[in-house]
């Protein structure tokens, strides 16, 4: 199996951890029917997150020809393919370093958790909204969220709705404790009252006087010519669509130590941890530490977040996160071909994407609690139909349930099937798919695109030009142009495909034994089949850094910089002494510079 | 800065006095044009997937003197106002097959790598900051079972076809609701049951939340406030397009609601990749859902709701059925999933061609004082290919319909390679923009010649 050469490859990866700015002259990208594996659809696998000296880099990097998904003044923050440490200013950690904190909409899941928590909707109303951009790989980019009219016009409808639904006779009496007595003497101040308590809590944010005032007129001039109910309901209504609901501005307060700098506001801090880890407004314990002003400090945050990550309410938001950053969204429609895939069925898919998330929450949170652990784990879990698909025996029953795995074939989460399944398109697995995924998505290795001008050429091999993955692709290995980068991109494809594209084992395909060794620069040793592979992938440094600078893009909403080093050093440091412990990882998120101060600029 | 707030300032006024007297104020300017004005009022794009077998689709003949192709025989009922636009070739459209077609087809631009989209606006965007000035919308966007496929229902280079000009070339939804898109356009009609009270109790929503905007934007810093400034905008744009009433007399008539209840517009949500998940009854209603959208677009236009409108038939995987022809397998089947089929896929473009003799026939039924809606219009149908199996974007199946800025019909032209950034600049021309390239500058030189 040839390797990369070290002199002049472009896609040596040594060289590609130096060198920074990358051009290819590659072809053939893990590419199938014409979706890449990067920035492609929402729910697909996220984009890119690359590390070059643990400074992350945008998921839409820079084509040759500067089509870019562009932000709103141009700078990505994404320093595509470079690692920022060759050719910008190293940043000077001994003061804070919050870098820039844009301006966060709310996401689908974040607004469906909120008017769930604030009036008890639990229909997922946003849903009818069009679909976040992908952006940062976790469709919360602050930096692509553009707003068309058609987007304006469903908040206004599904504000509607909702205000409608909790006005129902049967749920009216609960917005406020004066409704149930109301008079005509006391409705206005009732009105007044229920005004403040709801959009304070909606606003995650005391109101002053005007502004109670103003929603208060609002109320009254509607109720001169509706009811109770219709006017009480537009206050709900108009609330939903502000901007002090749907964004989530900050501006700060001085901070006692660095005076030039700025910290959230209690209030700000309070939404930052609240969003953080449970997607929604925040708590009665999180608002009353706000109010007493615990969150000034980095202790009192340090103290609520780590109530906040055991809390129910954060089990959501990371499953939330794998559904990214696994291609688990697209499994609940998988469909194969029904002659050379008789056991798999429509509901397969649906319960590996379970099977993954319940495995991922159990380890998480009772298990061994680490990343390496959930990559080496020799347990998943699945119910009888799903057993019964990957042959496993004893399982009876629909409940999800811890299974041993035969750990010659199977260890941890990238060799679960629906993680196999997941990263195949078609009938036919792909293995550059597989090895981008697995490159890009895990390890954070940044893999430069196809030239733009054989972009459109590039082709799925024919399903029957050869027995094996590995000879349909040999086109890859033949081709010099192709081989310098296919050399990196597709041996970890290659040791998976033992797993067939509905996820289970094989060992031949077609007739011909499968051929599942491979070796990559940067695994210590070559590897022969996929326990050995993720062996290795889950003892690698690289891949704790990914993971890391993964939560990091989804923690803050936005694509980390050359300029959130010191934060993102401060990450990395807290997830190693750890021992790589999700939920400690999650904490860290908190003790940043990113997370505890707001940089000044933003006020300009 | 474009807040628009020109046109929100005109609605303000025209909404004041529109309340009591339905569409009248937005009547009187064009009952005082009887000529066809000489500018191009009105831009619609439309997109038909898969392209089309040029030896099928392309006419025989000369410029004046030509047959029409079995493909586009339907269409002979307006070729007097049909301009056949043969031998272009989408230069731009470098970047993953499918993909790049359908995001360069309107913006001229590269896609360069797969799952991205294009750094610029779609010409329509542009047109409509001229055609749509005054309008109550920039422009509406319409799309008929789509985003099939791999797509799931989603946003996605592949099934984005139109990108905003605000500076991020922000790819625009599609809005696929019939019912939606009726209630928003056409509204609430019968006074009798308090509609004028709910539209009161509307705009003054709207009104708080736009204040809201404007006073929380003023504490933001640059690039914050600008994204405000943006939302606000469309604030304003919705209120600006709550009106009562029935639209009355000349050409604008709301159309009746169809009943699409067998029709789920998401159904792209339940899609499999490969297209095997079938939903037969969204299916079956697609020219259903599809004229009464047609029918929608124009008076979008005739009632002056905007300049500009777009419709989509599905998208580039056109994973959906069509049982309506019998045809129990998808596009993409037909294209060469199994194997190219020359006749089905000549089948399918045939029907296309006789939904756009509809749309142009309803169009040129329009009557705006002297001259027809079609005459004052530019109507561009195109694909994201030429040749459906192997997907070539050379010689593309491009139409071109209407008066508009002195658009000539009944012409067959063959521009023999020529770069269709050239196309989009001179439909640019028709209304008005003087510019000379469209689009990726690479693939631009100058506006074709030929068009009036």
């Amino acid at each position: 199996m040839k390797t990369s050469s070290k002199q002049g490859s472009v896609c040596t990866l040594v060289l590609m951890l130096a060198a920074g700015q990358l051009s290819s002259a590659c072809s053939g990208q893990g590419e199938v029917d014409g979706y890449g594996a990067g920035n492609s659809g929402a729910g697909a696998q996220p984009g890119v997150v690359t590390t070059t000296g643990g400074v992350g880099a945008a998921s839409s990097s820079a084509a040759t020809d500067g089509t870019t998904v562009s932000t709103t003044d141009g700078t990505t923050g994404s320093v595509s393919g470079a690692g920022g440490t060759t050719s910008d200013p190293p940043v000077d950690c001994s003061t804070p370093q919050p870098n820039r904190a844009p301006i966060r909409r709310l996401t689908r899941f974040e607004y469906n958790s909120t008017v769930a928590s604030l009036l008890g909707d639990t229909t997922s109303p946003a849903n009818s909204l069009p679909a976040e951009l992908l952006g940062n790989g976790f469709g919360n980019d602050a930096d692509q969220q553009p707003v068309s009219n058609f987007l304006v016009e469903q908040y206004a409808t599904i504000a509607g709705e909702v205000a409608a639904r909790a006005t129902q006779p049967d749920r009216f009496g609960s917005l406020a404790p004066c409704i149930a007595e109301v008079t005509a003497e006391t409705e206005a101040s009732c009105a007044r009252s229920f005004i403040e308590s709801f959009a304070t809590k909606a606003y995650r944010r005391p109101l002053d006087g005007a502004e109670l005032d103003e929603l208060s007129e609002l109320e009254r001039g509607i109720r001169s010519a509706a009811t109770f109910e219709q006017s009480l309901a537009s206050v709900i209504e108009a609330v939903l669509q502000s901007p002090d609901f749907l964004y989530r501005p900050e501006f700060g307060v001085a901070d006692a130590t660095y005076p030039a700098l700025l910290r959230p506001s209690g209030h700000e801090m309070a939404a930052r941890l609240s969003y953080l880890f449970w997607g929604t407004v925040p708590d009665e314990a999180l608002s009353a530490a706000a109010e007493a002003g615990e969150l000034a400090t980095d202790a009192g945050v340090l103290a609520q977040a780590t109530r906040m990550v055991d809390d129910p309410q954060a089990r959501p938001v990371i499953r939330h996160f794998f559904d990214y950053y696994l291609p688990l969204n697209t499994l609940t429609d998988l469909s194969r071909d029904a002659a050379s895939y008789p056991t798999f069925n429509a509901t397969i898919g649906s319960l590996m994407r379970e099977e993954t998330q319940t495995f991922l929450e159990y380890e998480i949170f009772q298990g061994s609690g680490t990343w390496p652990g959930a990559l080496t784990a020799p347990y998943t879990f699945v119910n009888e139909p799903l057993a019964n698909f990957y042959g496993i025996a004893g399982v009876v029953g629909d409940e999800f349930r811890r299974v041993d795995l035969d750990t010659t074939k199977r260890l941890g989460l990238l060799t679960q099937g629906g993680v196999q399944a997941g990263t195949t398109v078609s009938n036919f697995t792909n293995p550059v798919r597989r090895g981008v995924f697995l490159l890009r998505n895990i390890m954070c290795v940044d893999l430069p695109d196809p030239p733009e001008s054989i972009a459109n050429s590039i082709m799925p091999p024919d399903p029957g030009s050869a027995a094996t993955g590995r000879e349909r692709y040999s086109q890859h290995r033949e081709n010099p142009v192709c081989a310098n980068c296919h050399s990196v991109m597709d041996p970890p494809g290659y040791a998976l495909e033992n797993y067939d594209a509905v996820g289970l084992w094989r060992d031949q395909e077609n007739g011909v034994t499968i051929d599942a060794t491979g070796q990559l620069e940067i695994l210590p040793e070559p590897f022969d089949g996929p326990v050995q592979l993720v062996t290795q992938i889950a003892a690698s440094e690289l891949t704790q850094h990914c993971f890391a600078e993964n939560w990091l893009n989804f923690g803050y909403g936005r694509t980390l910089d050359s300029q959130d080093s010191c934060s993102v050093s401060a990450v990395q440091e807290a997830f190693t002494q750890s021992g790589f412990d999700v939920k400690a990882l999650l904490v860290a998120l908190t003790q940043t510079d990113a997370f505890l101060y707001l940089s000044p600029e933003q006020a300009l | 800065m474009t807040f628009r707030l020109r046109r929100r300032d005109v609605i303000r006024g025209a909404g004041a006095i529109a309340i009591g007297l339905p569409w009248l104020e937005a009547m009187e300017p064009r009952s005082a044009r009887a000529q066809t004005p000489s500018v191009a009022q009105r831009f619609v794009a439309v997109y038909q997937p898969g392209g089309a077998e040029q030896s099928r689709w392309l006419p025989s003949g000369s410029e004046t003197d030509f047959q029409l192709s079995e493909i586009l025989a339907p269409l002979e009922s307006v070729r007097a106002k049909l301009l056949v636009a043969a031998g272009l070739d989408m230069k731009s459209a470098l970047g993953e097959q499918h993909q790049a077609g359908i995001v360069g087809l309107l913006t001229g631009m590269a896609q360069g790598q797969a799952g991205k989209y294009v750094s610029g606006p779609s010409v329509d965007q542009v047109i409509a900051e001229i055609a749509s000035a005054g309008k109550p919308r920039t422009s509406i966007e319409m799309a008929v079972r789509w985003a099939t496929g791999k797509s799931h229902g989603l946003l996605h280079p592949i099934n984005a076809m139109t990108f905003a000009n605000d500076g991020k070339a922000s790819p625009i939804p599609p809005r696929i609701d019939p019912q939606e898109i009726f209630d928003s356009l056409f509204g609430s009609l019968n006074p009798e049951d308090g509609a004028a009270a709910e539209l009161a109790r509307k705009q003054s929503i709207l009104d708080f939340v736009g204040r809201r905007y404007e006073s929380l934007a003023l504490r933001l810093g640059e690039r914050d406030r600008q994204r405000l400034d943006e939302h606000l905008t469309k604030v304003r744009e919705l209120e600006g397009t709550l009106v009562s009433g029935t639209p009355v007399g000349g050409g604008c008539q709301a159309p009746e609601r169809v009943d699409t209840s067998d029709y789920n517009p998401a159904s792209g949500l339940n899609s499999s990749d490969s297209g095997s998940i079938v939903d037969s009854s969204s299916d079956a209603a697609i020219p259903k859902v599809g004229k009464f959208m047609m029918d929608m677009l124009v008076m979008a236009l005739a009632c002056d709701l905007t300049g500009v409108v777009t419709l989509q038939w599905s998208d580039t995987e056109a994973k959906h059925t069509f049982p309506w022809l019998n045809l129990s397998e998808h596009h993409h089947y037909y294209q060469h999933d199994g194997g190219f089929r020359s006749e089905e896929c000549a089948q399918i473009c045939r029907w296309y061609s006789e939904q756009h003799a509809y749309l142009l026939q309803q169009m040129d039924a329009v009557d705006m004082g002297g001259h027809t809606l079609l005459d004052e219009s530019v109507v561009f149908v195109g694909s994201e290919i030429s040749h459906p199996p192997t997907h070539t974007k050379t010689s593309m199946p491009f139409l071109l319909a209407g008066g508009g800025g002195g658009l000539r019909g009944n012409r067959l032209l063959s521009f023999n390679g020529a770069s269709h950034n050239d196309l989009l600049a001179a439909i640019l021309n028709l209304f008005g923009d003087p510019r000379t390239t469209f689009g990726d500058e690479r693939y631009a030189s100058a506006p074709l010649a030929g068009l009036v």
